[in-house]
Protein backbone atom coordinates (compact mmCIF):
# COMPACT_ATOMS: atom_id res chain seq x y z
CA UNK A 1 0.00 0.00 0.00
CA UNK A 2 1.82 2.68 -1.18
CA UNK A 3 1.16 6.05 0.45
CA UNK A 4 2.74 9.55 0.84
CA UNK A 5 4.64 9.90 4.00
CA UNK A 6 5.34 13.84 4.63
CA UNK A 7 8.25 14.49 6.83
CA UNK A 8 10.23 17.82 7.77
CA UNK A 9 13.29 19.07 6.25
CA UNK A 10 15.96 17.99 9.00
CA UNK A 11 14.01 15.39 10.51
CA UNK A 12 15.40 12.06 11.55
CA UNK A 13 13.09 9.34 9.42
CA UNK A 14 12.74 5.55 10.08
CA UNK A 15 10.82 3.48 8.04
CA UNK A 16 9.77 -0.49 8.56
CA UNK A 17 9.44 -3.28 6.31
CA UNK A 18 6.14 -3.50 6.39
CA UNK A 19 5.39 -6.69 8.27
CA UNK A 20 8.82 -7.85 8.07
CA UNK A 21 10.57 -8.85 10.96
CA UNK A 22 13.68 -6.38 12.72
CA UNK A 23 16.35 -9.18 11.93
CA UNK A 24 14.61 -9.76 8.65
CA UNK A 25 17.09 -9.70 5.03
CA UNK A 26 15.74 -7.12 3.04
CA UNK A 27 16.65 -5.08 0.27
CA UNK A 28 15.60 -1.40 0.40
CA UNK A 29 15.47 0.94 -2.64
CA UNK A 30 14.75 4.52 -3.07
CA UNK A 31 13.87 5.95 -6.71
CA UNK A 32 15.27 2.80 -8.56
CA UNK A 33 18.81 2.70 -7.03
CA UNK A 34 19.75 0.53 -3.76
CA UNK A 35 20.17 2.21 -0.42
CA UNK A 36 23.64 1.11 0.89
CA UNK A 37 23.55 -1.03 4.43
CA UNK A 38 24.53 1.95 5.99
CA UNK A 39 21.16 3.56 5.93
CA UNK A 40 19.82 0.28 7.98
CA UNK A 41 19.19 -0.74 11.29
CA UNK A 42 18.47 -4.44 10.85
CA UNK A 43 15.75 -3.94 8.08
CA UNK A 44 15.13 -0.37 9.05
CA UNK A 45 15.79 2.01 6.64
CA UNK A 46 17.41 5.01 9.03
CA UNK A 47 17.45 8.39 7.13
CA UNK A 48 19.25 10.97 9.51
CA UNK A 49 18.35 15.22 8.44
CA UNK A 50 16.55 14.59 5.91
CA UNK A 51 16.50 17.24 3.12
CA UNK A 52 14.77 17.73 0.06
CA UNK A 53 17.04 15.65 -2.39
CA UNK A 54 15.89 12.45 -0.65
CA UNK A 55 12.02 13.29 -1.32
CA UNK A 56 10.86 10.10 -3.74
CA UNK A 57 9.63 6.51 -3.71
CA UNK A 58 10.78 3.69 -1.25
CA UNK A 59 10.73 0.47 -1.85
CA UNK A 60 11.43 -2.71 0.53
CA UNK A 61 11.66 -6.01 -0.56
CA UNK A 62 12.27 -9.29 0.88
CA UNK A 63 15.36 -10.63 0.54
CA UNK A 64 15.53 -13.42 -1.06
CA UNK A 65 11.86 -13.65 -2.65
CA UNK A 66 12.54 -10.06 -3.62
CA UNK A 67 8.60 -9.93 -3.10
CA UNK A 68 7.59 -6.08 -2.57
CA UNK A 69 7.14 -5.82 1.33
CA UNK A 70 6.45 -2.15 1.81
CA UNK A 71 6.19 1.09 -0.74
CA UNK A 72 6.04 5.03 0.19
CA UNK A 73 6.14 8.14 -1.07
CA UNK A 74 8.43 10.72 0.73
CA UNK A 75 7.81 13.92 0.21
CA UNK A 76 10.34 16.36 2.32
CA UNK A 77 8.87 19.81 2.92
CA UNK A 78 8.57 22.46 6.03
CA UNK A 79 5.44 23.88 7.38
CA UNK A 80 3.92 27.14 6.18
CA UNK A 81 4.93 30.64 7.21
CA UNK A 82 2.96 33.17 7.65
CA UNK A 83 1.02 34.05 4.70
CA UNK A 84 0.78 37.26 2.92
CA UNK A 85 -2.39 38.47 2.40
CA UNK A 86 -3.72 41.54 0.38
CA UNK A 87 -7.30 42.42 -0.36
CA UNK A 88 -8.30 45.33 -2.67
CA UNK A 89 -11.55 46.80 -4.57
CA UNK A 90 -10.54 47.11 -8.05
CA UNK A 91 -13.83 47.40 -8.95
CA UNK A 92 -15.97 49.76 -6.96
CA UNK A 93 -18.96 49.14 -5.41
CA UNK A 94 -19.26 45.80 -7.26
CA UNK A 95 -17.03 44.11 -4.58
CA UNK A 96 -13.43 43.05 -3.71
CA UNK A 97 -10.69 40.76 -4.11
CA UNK A 98 -8.06 38.87 -1.74
CA UNK A 99 -5.64 37.42 -2.92
CA UNK A 100 -2.71 35.95 -1.25
CA UNK A 101 1.01 34.12 -1.31
CA UNK A 102 3.44 31.92 1.00
CA UNK A 103 6.82 34.32 1.69
CA UNK A 104 8.34 31.08 0.90
CA UNK A 105 7.86 27.49 -0.10
CA UNK A 106 7.01 24.70 1.69
CA UNK A 107 7.68 21.81 -1.42
CA UNK A 108 4.74 20.16 -0.34
CA UNK A 109 1.25 20.81 -1.12
CA UNK A 110 -0.98 23.52 0.78
CA UNK A 111 -4.77 23.98 1.24
CA UNK A 112 -5.58 27.73 1.81
CA UNK A 113 -9.32 28.43 3.74
CA UNK A 114 -10.53 32.04 3.99
CA UNK A 115 -13.12 33.50 5.88
CA UNK A 116 -14.75 36.72 5.29
CA UNK A 117 -16.43 38.32 7.79
CA UNK A 118 -18.67 42.26 8.32
CA UNK A 119 -19.56 42.38 11.47
CA UNK A 120 -21.70 39.55 12.28
CA UNK A 121 -22.04 38.18 9.00
CA UNK A 122 -19.71 36.16 7.21
CA UNK A 123 -19.13 36.15 3.05
CA UNK A 124 -18.85 34.23 0.36
CA UNK A 125 -15.97 34.00 -1.35
CA UNK A 126 -15.88 32.76 -4.63
CA UNK A 127 -12.43 31.26 -5.57
CA UNK A 128 -10.62 32.06 -9.18
CA UNK A 129 -10.06 29.13 -11.08
CA UNK A 130 -7.59 31.03 -12.49
CA UNK A 131 -4.97 32.83 -10.44
CA UNK A 132 -5.64 30.03 -7.74
CA UNK A 133 -4.53 31.79 -4.51
CA UNK A 134 -7.65 34.94 -5.39
CA UNK A 135 -11.21 34.80 -4.51
CA UNK A 136 -13.89 37.82 -4.98
CA UNK A 137 -16.53 38.96 -2.67
CA UNK A 138 -19.43 40.82 -3.49
CA UNK A 139 -20.37 43.75 -1.41
CA UNK A 140 -24.16 43.22 0.15
CA UNK A 141 -23.80 46.64 1.97
CA UNK A 142 -22.75 49.89 0.59
CA UNK A 143 -21.25 52.60 2.86
CA UNK A 144 -20.78 50.87 5.98
CA UNK A 145 -18.88 51.97 8.86
CA UNK A 146 -18.85 48.30 10.03
CA UNK A 147 -14.81 46.69 9.34
CA UNK A 148 -14.17 43.66 7.60
CA UNK A 149 -12.14 41.18 8.69
CA UNK A 150 -10.48 38.74 6.36
CA UNK A 151 -8.78 35.38 7.75
CA UNK A 152 -6.64 32.92 5.59
CA UNK A 153 -5.30 30.01 6.85
CA UNK A 154 -2.84 28.22 5.59
CA UNK A 155 -2.49 23.62 6.25
CA UNK A 156 -0.29 21.42 5.49
CA UNK A 157 1.01 18.20 6.65
CA UNK A 158 3.70 19.46 8.33
CA UNK A 159 1.54 22.39 10.24
CA UNK A 160 -0.42 25.23 9.78
CA UNK A 161 -0.48 28.82 10.12
CA UNK A 162 -2.96 32.32 9.16
CA UNK A 163 -3.07 35.78 8.73
CA UNK A 164 -5.53 38.19 8.88
CA UNK A 165 -6.51 41.33 7.54
CA UNK A 166 -9.21 44.49 9.00
CA UNK A 167 -10.46 47.15 6.68
CA UNK A 168 -12.79 49.87 6.27
CA UNK A 169 -14.96 49.33 2.81
CA UNK A 170 -13.44 52.53 1.70
CA UNK A 171 -9.66 51.97 2.50
CA UNK A 172 -9.25 49.37 -0.18
CA UNK A 173 -10.77 50.74 -3.14
CA UNK A 174 -7.85 51.36 -5.20
CA UNK A 175 -8.66 51.37 -9.10
CA UNK A 176 -6.65 49.90 -11.45
CA UNK A 177 -4.44 52.11 -13.82
CA UNK A 178 -5.81 54.29 -16.75
CA UNK A 179 -6.07 52.22 -20.21
CA UNK A 180 -5.36 53.62 -23.70
CA UNK A 181 -3.05 56.09 -22.84
CA UNK A 182 -1.96 57.86 -25.82
CA UNK A 183 0.34 61.22 -25.95
CA UNK A 184 0.22 63.34 -29.79
CA UNK A 185 2.38 66.13 -30.45
CA UNK A 186 -0.10 69.90 -31.67
CA UNK A 187 0.89 70.80 -35.46
CA UNK A 188 2.23 73.97 -35.29
CA UNK A 189 2.55 73.85 -31.26
CA UNK A 190 6.29 73.47 -30.36
CA UNK A 191 5.64 72.95 -26.62
CA UNK A 192 2.35 71.05 -26.71
CA UNK A 193 1.59 67.48 -26.27
CA UNK A 194 -2.22 65.92 -26.06
CA UNK A 195 -2.71 63.37 -24.11
CA UNK A 196 -5.67 61.16 -23.34
CA UNK A 197 -6.44 57.77 -21.83
CA UNK A 198 -9.45 56.12 -20.84
CA UNK A 199 -11.09 54.85 -17.70
CA UNK A 200 -9.86 51.56 -16.66
CA UNK A 201 -12.37 48.66 -18.01
CA UNK A 202 -12.39 47.34 -14.26
CA UNK A 203 -14.02 50.07 -13.08
CA UNK A 204 -17.86 49.43 -13.56
CA UNK A 205 -19.58 52.69 -13.43
CA UNK A 206 -17.50 56.14 -14.02
CA UNK A 207 -20.38 58.27 -13.86
CA UNK A 208 -21.87 57.20 -10.92
CA UNK A 209 -18.59 56.79 -9.23
CA UNK A 210 -16.37 58.89 -11.09
CA UNK A 211 -12.27 58.86 -11.13
CA UNK A 212 -9.93 61.58 -10.80
CA UNK A 213 -6.10 61.52 -12.53
CA UNK A 214 -3.20 62.38 -12.19
CA UNK A 215 -0.63 62.66 -14.52
CA UNK A 216 3.26 62.72 -14.46
CA UNK A 217 5.58 63.94 -17.29
CA UNK A 218 9.22 64.38 -18.29
CA UNK A 219 11.59 64.82 -20.72
CA UNK A 220 13.49 61.87 -21.05
CA UNK A 221 16.88 63.65 -20.84
CA UNK A 222 15.43 65.29 -16.98
CA UNK A 223 14.73 63.29 -14.31
CA UNK A 224 11.92 65.38 -12.03
CA UNK A 225 8.48 64.58 -12.52
CA UNK A 226 6.46 67.37 -13.65
CA UNK A 227 2.91 66.66 -12.02
CA UNK A 228 -0.84 67.62 -12.54
CA UNK A 229 -4.15 66.35 -11.09
CA UNK A 230 -7.27 66.19 -13.11
CA UNK A 231 -10.71 66.01 -11.02
CA UNK A 232 -12.42 65.07 -14.40
CA UNK A 233 -12.44 64.19 -17.35
CA UNK A 234 -10.02 61.77 -19.75
CA UNK A 235 -7.66 64.40 -21.37
CA UNK A 236 -4.62 66.79 -20.97
CA UNK A 237 -2.60 69.33 -23.06
CA UNK A 238 0.94 69.53 -21.54
CA UNK A 239 1.42 73.31 -22.89
CA UNK A 240 4.81 74.04 -21.19
CA UNK A 241 6.61 70.75 -22.79
CA UNK A 242 10.65 71.67 -24.03
CA UNK A 243 10.46 71.93 -27.77
CA UNK A 244 11.52 69.13 -29.53
CA UNK A 245 12.36 66.88 -26.53
CA UNK A 246 11.16 63.55 -26.32
CA UNK A 247 9.25 63.09 -23.08
CA UNK A 248 7.77 60.22 -20.90
CA UNK A 249 3.88 60.39 -19.53
CA UNK A 250 2.23 58.31 -17.29
CA UNK A 251 -1.18 58.44 -15.91
CA UNK A 252 -2.72 57.17 -12.54
CA UNK A 253 -6.55 56.78 -11.16
CA UNK A 254 -8.18 57.48 -7.89
CA UNK A 255 -12.23 57.34 -7.04
CA UNK A 256 -13.00 60.85 -6.56
CA UNK A 257 -14.20 60.51 -2.97
CA UNK A 258 -12.28 57.47 -1.37
CA UNK A 259 -9.75 55.05 -1.70
CA UNK A 260 -6.21 55.08 -2.81
CA UNK A 261 -4.30 56.26 -6.24
CA UNK A 262 -3.58 53.46 -8.48
CA UNK A 263 -0.56 52.05 -10.19
CA UNK A 264 0.73 54.28 -12.81
CA UNK A 265 -0.24 53.39 -16.29
CA UNK A 266 2.01 51.90 -18.82
CA UNK A 267 4.12 54.52 -20.00
CA UNK A 268 4.45 56.20 -23.22
CA UNK A 269 6.91 58.28 -24.90
CA UNK A 270 5.65 61.45 -27.53
CA UNK A 271 8.20 64.47 -28.64
CA UNK A 272 6.59 68.17 -29.50
CA UNK A 273 5.80 69.35 -32.96
CA UNK A 274 9.06 70.49 -34.58
CA UNK A 275 8.54 72.56 -37.54
CA UNK A 276 10.00 71.09 -40.68
CA UNK A 277 13.62 71.68 -41.50
CA UNK A 278 13.74 74.15 -44.72
CA UNK A 279 15.60 73.60 -47.72
CA UNK A 280 18.65 76.41 -48.23
CA UNK A 281 20.11 76.46 -51.49
CA UNK A 282 23.83 78.50 -50.94
CA UNK A 283 24.09 81.64 -52.92
CA UNK A 284 27.39 79.66 -55.21
CA UNK A 285 24.60 77.69 -56.80
CA UNK A 286 22.24 80.74 -57.31
CA UNK A 287 24.46 82.13 -59.70
CA UNK A 288 25.45 78.69 -61.53
CA UNK A 289 22.27 78.09 -62.26
CA UNK A 290 21.33 81.23 -64.26
CA UNK A 291 24.31 81.37 -66.25
CA UNK A 292 23.83 77.86 -67.65
CA UNK A 293 22.30 76.95 -70.93
CA UNK A 294 19.19 75.22 -70.88
CA UNK A 295 21.62 71.87 -69.34
CA UNK A 296 19.95 68.83 -67.53
CA UNK A 297 18.98 70.45 -64.11
CA UNK A 298 21.55 70.17 -61.67
CA UNK A 299 19.61 69.81 -57.92
CA UNK A 300 21.34 72.13 -55.68
CA UNK A 301 23.64 70.82 -52.57
CA UNK A 302 21.01 71.31 -49.38
CA UNK A 303 22.10 72.91 -46.27
CA UNK A 304 20.04 71.83 -42.84
CA UNK A 305 19.65 74.66 -40.92
CA UNK A 306 19.58 74.14 -37.10
CA UNK A 307 16.18 76.09 -36.07
CA UNK A 308 18.03 77.79 -33.29
CA UNK A 309 15.11 78.50 -31.49
CA UNK A 310 14.95 74.98 -30.15
CA UNK A 311 15.87 74.10 -26.92
CA UNK B 1 -45.49 66.25 -11.58
CA UNK B 2 -45.94 68.35 -14.70
CA UNK B 3 -43.53 70.89 -12.87
CA UNK B 4 -40.80 68.47 -12.00
CA UNK B 5 -40.78 67.69 -16.02
CA UNK B 6 -40.07 71.69 -17.34
CA UNK B 7 -36.75 72.73 -18.62
CA UNK B 8 -35.91 75.10 -15.98
CA UNK B 9 -37.10 72.64 -13.33
CA UNK B 10 -34.32 70.26 -14.83
CA UNK B 11 -31.71 72.74 -15.01
CA UNK B 12 -32.97 73.66 -11.54
CA UNK B 13 -32.44 69.96 -10.25
CA UNK B 14 -28.91 69.63 -11.52
CA UNK B 15 -27.75 73.13 -10.21
CA UNK B 16 -29.04 71.74 -6.95
CA UNK B 17 -27.58 68.53 -7.55
CA UNK B 18 -24.16 69.24 -8.24
CA UNK B 19 -24.47 71.88 -5.21
CA UNK B 20 -25.23 69.30 -3.39
CA UNK B 21 -22.43 66.98 -4.38
CA UNK B 22 -19.99 70.47 -3.50
CA UNK B 23 -22.03 70.80 0.35
CA UNK B 24 -21.74 66.61 1.24
CA UNK B 25 -17.60 66.73 -0.23
CA UNK B 26 -16.79 70.08 1.71
CA UNK B 27 -19.23 67.99 5.27
CA UNK B 28 -17.47 64.87 4.43
CA UNK B 29 -13.76 66.57 4.63
CA UNK B 30 -14.42 68.76 7.64
CA UNK B 31 -16.32 65.56 9.43
CA UNK B 32 -13.03 63.80 8.55
CA UNK B 33 -11.02 66.68 10.27
CA UNK B 34 -13.74 67.41 13.30
CA UNK B 35 -12.81 63.46 13.99
CA UNK B 36 -9.21 63.72 14.51
CA UNK B 37 -10.00 66.56 16.52
CA UNK B 38 -12.78 64.82 18.16
CA UNK B 39 -10.38 61.30 18.98
CA UNK B 40 -7.10 63.67 20.27
CA UNK B 41 -9.42 65.75 22.78
CA UNK B 42 -11.57 62.87 24.01
CA UNK B 43 -8.19 60.55 24.42
CA UNK B 44 -9.43 57.86 22.19
CA UNK B 45 -8.11 55.38 20.50
CA UNK B 46 -8.46 56.05 16.64
CA UNK B 47 -8.96 52.30 15.78
CA UNK B 48 -11.13 52.13 18.77
CA UNK B 49 -14.75 49.88 16.82
CA UNK B 50 -18.26 51.14 17.88
CA UNK B 51 -21.06 49.30 17.96
CA UNK B 52 -24.07 50.27 15.95
CA UNK B 53 -25.20 53.59 18.35
CA UNK B 54 -28.74 53.92 19.12
CA UNK B 55 -30.73 56.55 17.41
CA UNK B 56 -27.58 57.31 14.72
CA UNK B 57 -29.29 56.30 11.06
CA UNK B 58 -26.91 53.96 9.85
CA UNK B 59 -24.99 54.81 5.95
CA UNK B 60 -24.98 51.28 5.41
CA UNK B 61 -27.62 50.32 2.85
CA UNK B 62 -28.16 47.24 0.76
CA UNK B 63 -29.53 46.95 -2.56
CA UNK B 64 -28.32 50.92 -2.42
CA UNK B 65 -28.15 50.77 -6.33
CA UNK B 66 -31.72 49.84 -6.59
CA UNK B 67 -32.84 52.70 -4.50
CA UNK B 68 -35.20 55.39 -6.10
CA UNK B 69 -34.36 58.81 -6.57
CA UNK B 70 -37.07 59.60 -4.03
CA UNK B 71 -36.11 56.98 -1.50
CA UNK B 72 -32.66 58.27 -1.60
CA UNK B 73 -34.11 61.77 -0.98
CA UNK B 74 -35.97 61.06 2.20
CA UNK B 75 -33.18 58.21 3.36
CA UNK B 76 -31.10 61.44 3.34
CA UNK B 77 -33.20 63.84 4.95
CA UNK B 78 -34.12 61.67 7.21
CA UNK B 79 -30.35 60.99 8.01
CA UNK B 80 -29.53 64.61 8.17
CA UNK B 81 -32.59 65.75 10.41
CA UNK B 82 -31.13 63.34 13.02
CA UNK B 83 -27.36 64.28 12.83
CA UNK B 84 -28.97 67.75 13.66
CA UNK B 85 -30.51 66.73 16.36
CA UNK B 86 -27.32 64.60 17.56
CA UNK B 87 -24.73 67.18 16.85
CA UNK B 88 -26.85 69.34 18.83
CA UNK B 89 -26.70 67.52 21.71
CA UNK B 90 -22.98 66.46 21.78
CA UNK B 91 -22.37 70.53 21.66
CA UNK B 92 -24.16 71.20 24.07
CA UNK B 93 -22.53 68.10 26.24
CA UNK B 94 -19.18 69.71 25.56
CA UNK B 95 -20.21 72.69 26.76
CA UNK B 96 -21.42 71.13 30.13
CA UNK B 97 -18.45 69.55 29.86
CA UNK B 98 -15.64 71.75 29.21
CA UNK B 99 -17.51 74.95 29.10
CA UNK B 100 -15.44 77.30 27.17
CA UNK B 101 -11.98 75.24 27.20
CA UNK B 102 -13.46 73.12 24.78
CA UNK B 103 -10.30 74.04 22.56
CA UNK B 104 -11.33 73.33 18.84
CA UNK B 105 -13.70 70.94 19.35
CA UNK B 106 -16.43 73.26 20.09
CA UNK B 107 -15.90 75.44 17.11
CA UNK B 108 -15.34 72.39 14.34
CA UNK B 109 -18.54 70.79 16.17
CA UNK B 110 -20.42 73.85 15.45
CA UNK B 111 -19.21 74.22 11.97
CA UNK B 112 -20.17 70.74 11.02
CA UNK B 113 -23.71 71.35 12.58
CA UNK B 114 -24.03 74.23 10.48
CA UNK B 115 -23.15 72.60 7.23
CA UNK B 116 -25.86 69.61 8.11
CA UNK B 117 -28.46 71.65 8.46
CA UNK B 118 -27.95 73.49 5.09
CA UNK B 119 -27.56 70.25 3.49
CA UNK B 120 -30.86 69.29 5.10
CA UNK B 121 -32.43 71.82 3.90
CA UNK B 122 -30.94 71.63 0.23
CA UNK B 123 -32.50 67.96 0.27
CA UNK B 124 -35.94 69.71 1.27
CA UNK B 125 -35.33 71.93 -1.49
CA UNK B 126 -34.42 68.99 -3.79
CA UNK B 127 -37.59 67.19 -2.25
CA UNK B 128 -39.53 69.68 -3.60
CA UNK B 129 -38.51 70.20 -7.17
CA UNK B 130 -39.54 66.16 -7.24
CA UNK B 131 -43.17 67.85 -6.30
CA UNK B 132 -42.97 65.56 -3.03
CA UNK B 133 -44.13 67.17 0.12
CA UNK B 134 -41.16 67.20 2.47
CA UNK B 135 -41.93 64.87 5.31
CA UNK B 136 -43.07 66.48 8.81
CA UNK B 137 -40.74 66.55 11.25
CA UNK B 138 -41.26 64.38 13.94
CA UNK B 139 -42.75 66.73 16.71
CA UNK B 140 -41.01 69.90 17.93
CA UNK B 141 -39.04 68.54 20.60
CA UNK B 142 -36.51 65.97 19.66
CA UNK B 143 -35.67 62.87 22.23
CA UNK B 144 -33.79 63.33 25.16
CA UNK B 145 -30.03 61.71 24.52
CA UNK B 146 -30.12 58.31 26.78
CA UNK B 147 -28.23 59.12 30.45
CA UNK B 148 -24.55 57.80 29.57
CA UNK B 149 -21.45 57.86 31.26
CA UNK B 150 -18.91 60.05 30.24
CA UNK B 151 -16.82 56.90 28.67
CA UNK B 152 -19.85 55.67 27.00
CA UNK B 153 -20.71 59.35 25.72
CA UNK B 154 -17.73 59.65 23.99
CA UNK B 155 -18.16 56.48 22.26
CA UNK B 156 -21.51 57.42 20.93
CA UNK B 157 -20.06 60.82 19.67
CA UNK B 158 -17.87 59.06 17.85
CA UNK B 159 -20.24 56.44 16.48
CA UNK B 160 -22.34 59.69 15.47
CA UNK B 161 -19.02 61.34 13.63
CA UNK B 162 -18.11 58.26 12.16
CA UNK B 163 -21.79 57.26 10.87
CA UNK B 164 -21.62 60.91 9.37
CA UNK B 165 -18.62 60.78 7.59
CA UNK B 166 -19.87 57.77 5.33
CA UNK B 167 -22.87 59.53 5.12
CA UNK B 168 -21.42 62.31 3.63
CA UNK B 169 -20.12 59.92 0.99
CA UNK B 170 -23.17 58.33 0.60
CA UNK B 171 -24.80 61.62 -0.49
CA UNK B 172 -22.19 62.34 -2.91
CA UNK B 173 -22.94 58.84 -4.47
CA UNK B 174 -26.92 59.84 -4.06
CA UNK B 175 -26.76 63.05 -5.74
CA UNK B 176 -25.15 61.73 -8.49
CA UNK B 177 -27.52 59.00 -9.01
CA UNK B 178 -30.16 61.73 -8.75
CA UNK B 179 -28.16 63.96 -11.17
CA UNK B 180 -27.79 61.46 -13.86
CA UNK B 181 -31.87 61.16 -13.91
CA UNK B 182 -33.61 64.38 -14.01
CA UNK B 183 -36.21 66.15 -11.67
CA UNK B 184 -39.62 63.91 -11.08
CA UNK B 185 -38.13 60.34 -12.21
CA UNK B 186 -38.02 57.98 -9.57
CA UNK B 187 -37.07 55.39 -11.71
CA UNK B 188 -34.38 52.68 -10.01
CA UNK B 189 -30.93 53.20 -11.71
CA UNK B 190 -29.11 51.10 -14.11
CA UNK B 191 -25.92 50.30 -11.91
CA UNK B 192 -28.77 47.14 -10.11
CA UNK B 193 -27.50 44.89 -13.15
CA UNK B 194 -24.27 45.66 -13.09
CA UNK B 195 -23.91 44.74 -8.89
Amino acid sequence: DSHIQYERVGADVTMKCGSMDWDAAVTWMANGTDIDDSHLNGSYLILKNVDLTQSGQYFCYEGSSWHLKYQTILRVGVPPKEPVLMCRSNNYPKGFYCSWHLPSPTYIPNTFNISVIHGTREMVCEKDVFPKNRCHIRYLQLFSTVKYKVTLTVTNALGKNSTSLTFDEFAIVKPDPPESVVAKPVPNNPRRLEVSWQNPSSWPDPESFPLKFFLRYRPLILDQWQHVELSDGTSHTITDAYAGKEYIIQVAAKDNDIGTWSDWSVAVHATPWTEEPKHLTTEVQITETTSTSTSSFMPPPTTKICDKGAG
Amino acid sequence: MAAADTPSASLRHHDLCSRGIRLARKMRSDVTDLLDIYVEQQGLDASISVAAVEGVPAAAAERWAEQTGTQRLLDNLAAYRAFRVLLAQMLEEQREQLGDANGELGPALAAVLLQVSAFAYHLEELLELESRRTPAEEGSEPPAPPRLSLFEQKLRGLGVLRELAQWAVRSVRDLRQLAKHGPGSSAALGLADSQ
